[in-house]
């Protein structure tokens, strides 16, 4: 059955060359979909992802680590004693207007780091030292962000909140989900930067004690510090996503674009499976005039069926890999999970599969009586 | 020429067809059309048969009858011992794959496939293993003279080599009975007897069975019996070796010749 399916389905080359680009354009379409999506997502958290705590602790209900609350920085000490905290620090996050030297204006979100750690500094740096931000009025800002800043130099000065920064360091790859350009500097010139008061920041920054059980840790600051909630990372980097997926609608618009090229892979595969049959009727209905089973019949069809599934969903992750490798950048960061490469192509297995149903019902009314009517 | 008699339980034994008062018609109510009434037939083992007759007169309906495709509105049709009214349709798929061979007026090979694979069709639909179906298929091909052609595929082939492709899928299962459905239809002068005498070689030589749709009179010589069908009725039976059947000229024939034949 094997040999009948495959080398039919060689015989026609135009008609296998359509299902092919069918599943390879589906297989494309959802990988590449689905990484753009994860890629601007995991924006949303990366801060967080790539912040070195191991435990973020702010304000009640905190859904977002671009978007703080502020809390006050003298609980900063409760957090400390809490068993299984091996450092404690202070953050701030906070959106500050940038003068540029045409004259205009960016807005950006300043990063305020503890001198004494750098816990939560930027990190990826391509100029400058991690602790070049304790230089005077010191600011590392990412060079991705360089035509939204005006292209600043090191050492080049800007104006922040009203105040003098000055650039002694880049980095590379560090964007937020928001469109404001990060700029990292201290705590206390950030506070300065963002016009806040000196007892007050936006997160205590946490890293635990080897071997200690950070959802153990969140428990007790939760019930040393009750007004605050404390998450470990992986998750506060989950509920900053989750923000921006349920409040934006974003999910439910890449889900939709996926799902279409989903739906057009199936549309094509099985229009395609359709006409292979059509203009091979008269072949059906011999192997059914001498003796070819309903079952085998189907089989040859799940074979043709599988095949331009197995053959186009490769073909798809290769050109899925060219795509990637040709355009993935800091700014549209194209992010592929193993589990949507494999995910997609089961999904592609199981459209064809599906799709080889509409022949077979089609052959199953097939008289072969018509092989003795031509 | 003509049995006028019925065949005793001995007969039986021998006869690979046994068709008794078989009635078919396509359509229902005011459109109902017969095609047969009241067919009777007996074909013994290594019999050589031909159908023939006028348009319409039943024989294509009678030989896909006789192949499992259709079934008869009325009557008995015994085919290699097997009542066909008792098998289902699963059944009846596996005795045409098992034991019947088909010739078709228009080849029906696959396109897709070598003459090699389209002769060992058959026998993958059995599930015999790839290696053997292609040895029997070349071993076929070689029977039927079309060694060189082996890897060629079926829009390479001239008609006559088609249809000898077609005789070696129909012959390579080994099969009891062998039904061809105007084998030479599609043929010229030259191919098509040459085709039925390859026919004839390749089954009498093995003692096969073969019931041959017709309108070729050319090849009639090579038949054991031609039996001669009008308005859905075998009317006459025609020994070939007689001079010239008249049927074959006036095809005017009194209803008492028919019976079973």
């Amino acid at each position: 059955m094997w040999s009948i399916a495959l080398k039919t389905l060689i015989a026609d080359r135009g008609k296998l060359l359509t299902a092919l680009v069918g599943v390879l354009f589906s297989v494309a379409l959802v990988n590449v979909q689905g990484g753009l999506f994860f890629g601007l997502i995991r924006k949303a958290g990366m801060l967080v992802d790539c912040g070195q705590a191991d435990i973020w602790v702010g304000h009640r209900k905190m859904h977002n680590v671009d978007l703080p609350r502020d809390i006050p920085q003298r609980w900063l000490d409760r957090v400390r004693t809490v068993p299984g905290v091996k450092r404690a620090e202070p953050y701030i996050v906070g959106v500050a207007s940038m003068t540029l030297p045409s004259g205009g204006y960016e807005d950006v979100e300043v990063v305020g780091v503890e001198p004494g750690s750098l816990l939560g500094n930027a990190w990826n740096l391509t100029q400058g030292t991690p602790d070049c931000i304790l230089q005077s009025d010191g600011i590392v800002i990412d060079e991705c962000e360089y035509e939204k800043l005006e292209r600043p130099q090191i050492g080049d000065l800007r104006e922040l909140g009203g105040r003098r920064a000055r650039v002694v360091g880049t980095s590379r790859g560090i964007m937020g989900f928001l469109i404001m350009p990060y700029v990292f500097t201290t705590l206390e010139r950030a506070k300065a930067y963002l016009h806040k008061r000196d007892d007050v920041c936006s997160y205590f920054l946490v890293q635990t004690e080897p071997g200690a059980d950070a959802e153990t840790v969140c428990t007790a600051i939760r019930q040393r510090v009750p007004e605050l909630d404390s998450y470990p990372r992986e998750q506060y980097s989950q509920i900053s996503k989750n923000y921006w997926m349920t409040r934006t609608g974003l999910g439910i618009s890449f889900g939709a674009a996926t799902l279409l090229g989903l739906l057009v892979g199936l549309i094509v595969v099985a229009q395609t499976l359709y006409a292979l049959v059509l203009d091979r009727l008269g072949e059906f209905g011999t192997l059914k005039a001498i003796g070819a089973s309903e079952r085998q019949i189907y089989a040859i069809l799940l074979v043709q069926a599988m095949s331009m599934a197995v053959v186009g969903a490769v073909l798809g992750l290769a050109v899925v890999a060219i795509i990637q490798y040709a355009y993935h950048t800091p700014m549209a960061p194209i992010v592929i999970a193993r589990w949507l490469s494999w995910g997609s192509c089961g999904l592609v297995l199981l459209i064809c599969l599906v799709a080889s149903a509409l022949p077979y019902l089609r052959i199953r009314k097939l008289d072969p009586l018509m092989v003795l009517q031509s | 020429m003509i049995t006028q008699h019925p065949p005793n339980d001995d007969d039986l034994s021998r006869h690979v067809i046994r068709v008794e008062g078989v009635y078919k018609s396509y359509g229902r109510g005011a459109g109902c059309t017969p095609v047969l009434s009241g067919v009777d037939l007996l074909v013994q083992r290594g019999e050589c048969v031909y159908l023939a007759g006028p348009s319409g007169s039943g024989k294509t309906t009678l030989l896909s009858i006789l192949g499992c495709i259709l079934s008869a509105d009325h009557g008995s049709v015994m085919i290699l011992d097997q009542d066909l009214a008792q098998l289902r349709p699963r059944a009846r798929a596996i005795l045409r794959r098992d034991r019947i061979g088909f010739v078709f007026q228009r080849f029906h090979l696959i396109h897709g496939l070598t003459a090699q694979d389209n002769v060992a069709v058959p026998l993958t639909l059995r599930g015999t293993p790839a290696r053997t179906s292609r040895r029997r298929a070349l071993e076929m091909l070689e029977a039927v003279g079309l060694a060189d052609k082996v890897k060629v595929h079926p829009k390479q082939l001239s008609a006559g080599q088609c249809q000898r492709v077609a005789l070696a899928r129909a012959l390579v299962g080994d099969p009891e009975l062998i039904l061809a459905d105007e084998p030479t239809a599609s043929l010229d002068a030259i191919n098509g007897p040459e085709v039925m005498s390859l026919l004839l070689r390749l089954t009498t030589a093995q003692g096969k069975t073969a019931v041959v749709v017709t309108h070729d009179q050319r090849i009639f010589r090579f038949a054991d019996r031609v039996l001669w069908l009008e308005n859905g009725r075998i009317v006459e039976t025609v020994q070939p070796a007689s001079p010239q059947p008249a049927l074959l000229q006036t095809a005017t024939l009194q209803p008492q010749h028919a019976g079973m034949i």
